[in-house]
């Protein structure tokens, strides 16, 4: 009986269209509100994808590493470093761990043909290719063998390579470390990775080109000659049994050292979550931003709402004339509200969805669409015009007809 | 002839604040079904308060009111709102069409709200329509349309769900002498067809025409003319 939900949709429509400069005007603040739900929620995106390649380009959620703890000032003077031997005893407790790297860096100075170049240079196992996800493009990694037999040998970044070597191929020659004079057996894959960062240098990675690589039975029982290790890195089989093992590694490690903090255990999967969190904050805020010019838009909407009613007093009054009941008043305004502001919302998403390529180019993050953003920002622009509308909705509900009728 | 409008005591007062304006001072009046009925009195004396009460678009202070032996002041809104969309059709001295849709869709309005389908609308509007001789301007919009014209898509609008009432509130008030003795024509084509109008006029010469006359001056019935009928075809 009476009017359907079809009908009040096609008066809401056709209300619209014969006053279509109105109309556009009165939901600017949608569309504006809505594109900026959307730029947002694809910003989130964005960075949480940047984020996740971020983890992956440093080796990946399943990766946890073990080291100093700076935050424990140690008042037992425990052993702040590991020794080989209790490297060994660590690796053969958690048989489930897939790779196994202990390292140890050493700030030194290369030399060659007169040239000298101030890095660091780590000393390491094989695992540590898998681990990093990271290998030699020329020539080839460190080997067991390698290892087994402390070679003088060094796998060194592009960086070293372009300082030292310029254009000359490095692999045979030999460099100066200290006293000593290490063969280069290879040269690690250049890493990039575009900086959006306000600071710092373009290639994100940059930092990664400039290291070089010994066995770690070299650097100890040649280089530093010191039995100490400082940190070392284990890979989970996957993300998910990261957590897990972390833990076990952590209840080892405390045993170890008396149960005190010495070392901080942490796993790339929960450093994820705990940059995701707090990136969250800020998602939050610009979330509650876009809410916040919704809400605006949403009272400049019931205003101009509001005016249309006085402006239709006489309307309502025929349409109560010619039998429209209350809830059919009611359904129309609120209707018609809705219906702007999903006009609103779905311009908003459009225009929103043509700047992203913009705003990417802009800031330097690539931002990335979703249809879940489509049905957010869709959803909360009708919920907008749903509150907006229930006022003016009642207001024209509720008018007396024969007032409305004698309106002027 | 039944008894289709039984008022009594009918009383209106307005709030203005502090004083209360009485628009309606104990008003008694019966209608039967298929009467034509003219309403006279200067201008004041409560006649377009006592066409809303008797459309349905307003309550009385006091009194009590029956259409077709039911009381109304018992009707629940929605009830009421279907007579007025069913029983009654209202004609106004401004005609009081929707500015911003065409002449067949100002008719359809009542149609859309009795909840018939949109072809059977259409069809209802056109028919009407016909009946007005305005079958050439659906697709016009009432500004572009004579005061005549617009009184006819008006008086459409009223009858296009066949209501047994028809309420006139000075009708041919905003017309010239032409296209108002049109619009009586209309009116008096309806009476013939059995419906039962109700007219605010100051003419006379339509007073003349009507089965009854109600004078009211100041919220009060001065008196209740039965006319002789002069008009063969009426009142059958
Ligand atoms: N909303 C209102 N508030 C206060 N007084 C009102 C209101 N509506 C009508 N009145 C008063 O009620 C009285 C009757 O008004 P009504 O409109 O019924 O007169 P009328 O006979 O139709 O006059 P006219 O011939 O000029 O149309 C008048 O005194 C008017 O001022
Ligand atoms: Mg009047």
């Amino acid at each position: 009986m009476a009017i359907s939900l079809k009908e009040s949709i096609i008066v809401g429509f056709s209300d619209f269209w014969s006053r279509k400069v109105r109309s556009l005007v009165t939901i600017m603040g949608i569309v504006l509100g809505t594109m900026s739900i959307i730029v947002v929620l694809a910003l989130m995106k964005g960075i949480n994808a940047q984020t996740l390649a971020w983890m992956m380009e440093r080796g990946g959620l399943s990766k946890i590493s073990v080291y100093e703890n700076w935050n424990y000032d140690n008042p037992l003077n425990l052993r702040d470093y590991f020794t080989w031997r209790e490297l060994e005893l660590i690796r053969s407790l958690v048989p489930e761990a897939k790779y196994f790297n202990p390292q140890e860096r050493e700030w030194v100075k290369f030399a060659y043909e007169g040239k000298e170049y101030r890095s660091a240079v780590y000393g390491v196992l094989p695992d540590f290719k898998y681990i990093e996800e990271w290998d030699a493009d020329q020539g080839r990694f460190i080997s067991e063998f390698d290892v087994s037999q402390s070679n003088d040998v060094v796998v060194i970044g592009t960086e070293i390579k372009n300082e030292l070597f310029g254009s000359k191929d490095p692999i045979g020659e030999f460099i100066t470390v200290h006293i000593r004079r290490l063969q280069v057996i290879g040269v690690m894959k250049h890493r990039f990775m575009k900086n959006s960062g306000p600071v710092g240098n373009e290639n994100g990675l940059a930092y990664m080109n400039r290291r070089a690589f010994v066995p770690l039975s070299t650097m100890i029982h040649k280089g530093t000659g010191e039995d100490n290790i400082g940190s070392f890195v284990v890979k989970a089989q996957d993300a998910e049994s990261a957590p897990a093992l972390r833990e076990k590694l952590e209840s080892i490690i405390l045993n170890l050292r008396q149960g005190k903090p010495v070392f901080r255990v942490e796993s790339a999967q929960e450093e994820a979550e705990q940059m995701a969190k707090n990136q969250r904050t800020f998602q939050v805020i610009f979330f509650v931003i876009s809410i916040i010019s919704l809400l605006v838009g949403g009272i400049v909407i019931a205003n101009i709402m509001l005016a249309t009613i006085q402006e239709r007093t006489r309307e309502i009054g025929i349409r109560i004339t010619v039998g429209a009941r209350r809830i059919d008043i009611f359904i129309q305004f609120l209707v018609q509200t809705i219906v702007v502001t999903i006009i609103g919302g779905i311009l908003g998403i459009i225009v929103g969805l043509s700047l992203l390529d913009l705003v990417s180019k802009f800031i330097d993050i690539k931002l990335i669409a979703g249809p879940e953003m489509i049905i957010i920002a869709l959803a909360v622009s009708a919920g907008i015009g749903l509150l907006s509308g229930l006022i003016p909705a009642v207001i024209a509900s509720k008018m007396d007809p024969v007032k409305a009728l004698r309106y002027e | 002839m039944a008894e289709l409008i039984k008022v009594k005591a009918l009383k209106k007062e307005y709030k203005m604040g502090k004083i209360t304006v009485p628009a309606l001072n104990g008003v008694d009046i019966t209608i039967n079904e298929g009467e034509f009925v003219a309403i006279m009195g200067p201008s004041g004396s409560g006649k377009s308060t006592l066409m809303h009460i008797l459309g349905c678009l307003d309550t009385p202070t006091a009194g009590f009111y029956s259409l077709e032996n039911e009381e109304v002041s018992n009707m629940k809104k929605s009830k009421l709102a279907a007579i007025r969309n069913k029983q009654i059709g209202f004609v106004f001295q401004t005609f009081n069409l929707l500015p911003h849709m065409n002449v067949q869709k100002n008719v359809e309005l009542p149609l859309m709200y009795g909840g018939y389908s949109k072809r059977k609308r259409s069809r209802m509007a056109k028919k009407v329509l016909s009946e007005v001789g305005l079958s050439e301007r659906l697709k016009h919009k009432p500004s572009e349309l004579s005061g005549g014209q617009r009184q006819r898509v008006a008086i459409a609008r009223a009858i296009v769900n066949d209501p047994a009432i028809i309420l006139a509130d000075e009708p041919t008030g905003n017309l010239d002498t032409n296209s108002g003795n049109d619009i009586l024509g209309i009116f008096s084509e309806l009476h013939a067809q059995g419906h039962t109008i109700i007219i605010v006029t100051h003419d006379s010469y339509v007073a003349k025409r009507a089965d009854k006359v109600i004078n009211i001056v100041d919220g009060l019935i001065q008196e209740i003319e039965e006319t002789q009928k002069t008009d063969a075809t009426a009142g059958n």
